[in-house]
């Protein structure tokens, strides 16, 4: 059988998310995330004045970038990218070294002081692979992220980012990020 | 595989044909834990329903060499809607929580001094039966007190209690959805849902949908407010994650929504918006109405509220278009004014003026589906009457809940009678009460305490004995049937053997029974007891489905209109949805509701207001230390403009003074509230050292707040307390 080609990819609807934290504590439980790091967080942004206010959140975690500086600068390859876009690291081959940490535009990453390497968001691969969405987007109270593949077009992602408005977080960096946050 | 995702469902299915295969190799902090280990090779999911707060979220624990590993949600719930929050998640903490209870314990110390020595179960139940038998032998059965809070499990305790013979059983409603309840059983005969999915205006008075988490509310409003395909206007002295997604916030005068409520009756009567052929086929006393509420105009509302006259002109407009696809909505700890139970009422009767009853996008009475009972040995009626005298007081009460704060004022005077024991189940008086100094009197002059819990809440560590329960993932429960629009039944069954020598309720409750000569009315097992309620389910095999699924819903889209021909008799006294209500009005309060101003704070003090947020909404929640990592220490909220004034510095610490008690907590000094308001966050500030995160870091709200109650309902009124805000 012919592998097809597959991109996959989140699509984040903000304005859904209520700042629950289902996300960051699902991964904390699927990925074995230790007390005091994160790989996935949600960020706030508060404005205004009494009684003119607002509040935005925006779940954020790597961004699985097309051309992701974090695995440019890997001394020893350990990061790579998988051909469906998901960025790993390969654990026996890292050194601790973080320059990927320095590297990465959204500090997405951390050092496990446990086992001295860099982990960070896999996307949940091991879900991915076994035909089920990443933890985070399944536990979602309000199904902020959309989670598929790009090269899909009957996905649903793929439907969004033809027919909605959307922004990627540093674009200029030339990473390419693939977290795709609605207007 | 050749798709990229499988449906879940599918997935299941796939899973459970391949049990096992699916498992991942993972380091991590659980080997920590390897007495928990059952096996290294046991590999399952295990349908079961969430403990974590009353929602009763499905989900489906996946044990990995023997330890649960992760809690997914289930979809066949719809009311839980695919989803587990945060709390839901953490659930897994629980269990491999180092500061849980591991043993029985009996206090050596002094109470409260944390001097504990560990014992058998025999020992506990022995110590425990013997301090019951002797106030039962000297002041009556009456003589002990029940306190507990929902759950699977708690009927046992309940029944022990009664079987026990004594009529002074406390359940929390008073301290939180009593009014809310009463107020639509004296309308409507009952307490309804309110389907948010498809509505298309909503109002909500401080019900904070998206931090206080409610299935299937929270999801199904978000969906619609955020898709355009509702609005929703939303009062609320505090800018809560709600009113940052509403349509248009209100920063309400604190107290003052039912004068809202009762302008929008005005506007919607006056302006001949009601649904006229709804109010005459189905309700009572629309004339009564009409006349009472010509003195609520918006332009008075305006000034009791601070929302302007034509806002609230243009919003009863808009709601009375939208309807019957609008919602006042009712909302959940409902404890907040002495006037809670009046307020609730005006928000029946404008919804049922509008004629949203029993529609789609309206309010639906709740769907139910059969279970059977399992059938135990009837024990008599207790002869006493209730200590909280709740018949005088409060004869529209639930008697079975009882009243809280009434029955502590109660036990302290001593009238009508001594109360000299106390049995805890699942719920923590120090922190739920008001007023923690007078709990701690309450605590004082009892010859006996005991606290069943999974661990160490203030009032476990105030006790006598302490009886360690097995958390959720560790039990198997009684079926539940989860009433609603989507209603469901939901099975827990255990996912892991207990880790510590913990034991379910029943058999805690089945240990004192023995010794205190009731056997007999607790000769069951769980097992049996789950048996009998599976046998009446209507599917094919039940038993099997419900440990193979974790939960049943039937098929098929929520109906309506099922009450809406004019030979439905409501369960009110008219058998009409009663707008002006004889029952009130011959129990002595109010017919309609009438307004009262609340007292404003005094020049020097602010109105004390509470509230949650999504990952703490239970007292416990905040020791569970994948949630303690969202916020480690609670602190007071105050609008800049008092800051200032007072030379109140962000993230310095104040005292937070009342006439009751007095803390000590960080300010954040935020645009995100009134000016004449302070915010502060429930569940920091233990006493319990064996709550280890918050043990005394942050303040626990019960130490300042007053006693006061809702008039009807004895609900209790958290919002009553005035405090002064002062440098520390």
């Amino acid at each position: 059988m012919a592998m097809k080609k597959r991109r996959y990819a989140l699509v984040i609807d903000s304005r859904k998310c209520i700042n629950c934290k289902a996300c960051v504590v699902a991964c904390k439980a699927e990925n074995d995330v230790p007390v005091g790091n994160f790989r996935n967080w949600i960020n706030e942004d508060r404005q205004g004045e009494y009684p003119k206010l607002r509040i935005d959140f925006e779940p954020e975690q790597c961004h699985h970038c097309e051309s992701p500086s974090c695995a440019r600068v890997c001394p020893t390859g350990a990061t790579w990218q998988r051909k469906d876009g998901i960025v790993l690291v390969n654990y026996d081959e890292c050194i601790g070294c973080r320059y990927c940490m320095i590297a990465c535009p959204y500090d997405a990453r951390y050092f496990h002081e446990e086992s001295g390497t860099v982990h960070k968001c896999t996307l949940c691969n091991h879900r991915v692979d076994r035909g089920d969405v990443p933890a985070c987007v399944e536990t979602c109270p309000s199904k902020v992220r959309i989670f598929g593949d790009l090269e899909d077009p009957a996905s649903r992602i793929h439907e969004l980012l033809a027919t909605r408005r959307y922004h990627v977080k540093e674009p200029q960096t030339g990473n390419g990020p693939q977290l795709y946050y609605l207007l | 595989m050749g798709t990229t995702r499988m449906d879940r469902r599918l997935f299941l299915k796939a899973a459970g044909a391949t049990a096992g295969a699916v498992a991942t190799v993972q380091v991590g902090c659980l080997k920590y834990f390897k007495k928990g280990r059952s096996s290294a090779a046991d590999n399952r999911e295990v349908p079961t329903t969430c403990e974590l707060c009353p929602n009763k979220c499905s989900a489906i624990a996946v044990v990995e060499g023997g330890f649960v590993k992760k809690l997914n949600p289930n979809p066949e719930n719809p009311k839980s809607r695919d989803m587990l929050c945060a709390r839901g998640n953490a659930a897994i903490k629980q269990v491999y929580d180092p500061d849980r209870l591991k043993q029985p314990m009996i206090r050596v110390g002094a109470r409260g001094e944390g001097k504990w020595k560990p014992v058998s179960w025999d020992e506990a139940f022995d110590f425990a039966a013997k301090k019951l038998s002797e106030v039962k032998e000297k002041h009556g059965p009456e003589a002990s007190l029940w306190s507990s809070t929902e759950g699977f499990q708690e009927v046992f305790f309940k029944n022990l209690g009664l079987a026990f013979g004594s009529p002074n059983l406390v359940r929390h409603p008073t301290l939180c959805l009593a009014s809310v309840n009463l107020a639509y059983s004296a309308t409507f005969g009952t307490v309804p849902s309110f389907d948010l999915l498809n509505s298309k205006f909503v109002i909500m008075s401080g019900a904070n949908r998206f931090e206080s988490i409610i299935t299937p509310d929270t999801m199904d409003l978000i969906g619609s407010v955020m898709e355009r395909k509702a609005k929703l206007v939303y009062l609320d002295p505090r800018f809560t994650v709600t009113a940052a997604k509403a349509d248009e916030w209100y920063p309400i005068k604190p107290g003052t929504d039912l004068a809202f409520i009762l302008a929008m009756i005005h506007v919607i009567i006056k302006e001949n918006r009601h649904s006229k052929d709804f109010v005459t086929a189905y309700t009572t006393g629309f004339d009564q109405l009409t006349e009472h509420v010509k003195q609520y105009t918006p332009e008075w509302a305006e000034k009791e509220t601070e929302i302007p006259a034509a806002d609230i002109v243009r919003i009863a407009r808009e709601f009375s278009d939208a309807a019957p696809r609008a919602l006042y909505y009712a909302g959940r700890r409902s404890s907040w004014y002495q006037n809670d139970f009046q307020m609730r009422r005006a928000q029946a009767i404008l919804n049922a003026i509008v004629g949203n009853w029993d529609q789609l996008g309206g309010m639906v009475p709740n769907a139910k589906l059969p279970k059977g009972e399992f059938l135990f040995m009837p024990w008599d009626e207790p002869k006493a009457a209730r200590v909280d005298e709740i018949e005088k007081h409060f004869p529209l009460a639930a008697k079975g809940d009882g009243v809280y704060l009434k029955l502590r004022e109660n036990v302290l005077s001593g009238k009508p009678y001594p109360v000299k024991a106390w049995m805890v189940y699942k719920q923590d008086p120090m922190n739920a009460m008001p007023d923690q100094a007078k709990t701690l009197k309450m605590i004082e002059q009892m010859d006996f305490i005991g606290v069943i819990d999974i661990h160490m809440s203030d009032m476990a560590w105030y006790a006598d004995v302490v009886f360690p329960e097995s958390t959720y993932l560790e039990r198997t429960d009684p079926v539940e049937v989860m009433p609603g629009i989507w209603p469901a039944v939901v099975y827990r069954q255990q996912v892991v053997k207990p880790i510590h020598d913990t034991k379910p309720n029943l058999e805690i409750v089945q240990g004192l029974a023995k010794r205190l000569g009731l056997s007999d009315y607790f000769d069951y097992t769980i097992e049996q007891w789950v048996e009998a309620e599976f046998k009446e389910l209507p599917i094919p095999m039940a038993a099997d489905h419900m440990k193979k699924h974790g939960v049943w819903a039937a098929s098929g889209q929520p109906s309506f209109g099922k009450t809406l021909n004019p030979d439905h008799r409501f369960v009110t006294k008219t058998g009409k949805i009663e707008l002006f209500s004889e029952r009130l009005q011959e129990a002595g309060y109010d017919a309609l509701p009438v307004y009262s101003a609340p007292v404003p704070p005094p020049n020097d003090r602010f109105r004390l207001i509470l509230g949650r947020v999504g990952y703490f909404t239970h007292g416990n929640q905040s020791n569970n230390v994948w949630l303690n990592e969202f916020m480690k220490e609670n602190d007071l909220w105050i609008n800049p403009k008092p800051a200032e004034r007072l030379g109140i510095k962000d993230g310095a610490y104040v005292n937070v003074t009342s006439s009751v008690g007095s803390v000590k907590l960080k300010v954040r000094v935020t645009e995100e509230i009134r000016p004449d308001c302070v915010f502060m966050l429930h569940g920091f500030g233990k006493k319990s050292k064996m709550q280890s995160l918050v043990y005394n870091v942050g303040a626990s709200d019960a130490v300042i707040l007053e006693t006061a109650w809702d008039k009807v309902s004895g609900n209790a009124a958290f919002h009553e307390t005035f405090v002064k805000v002062a440098n520390a």
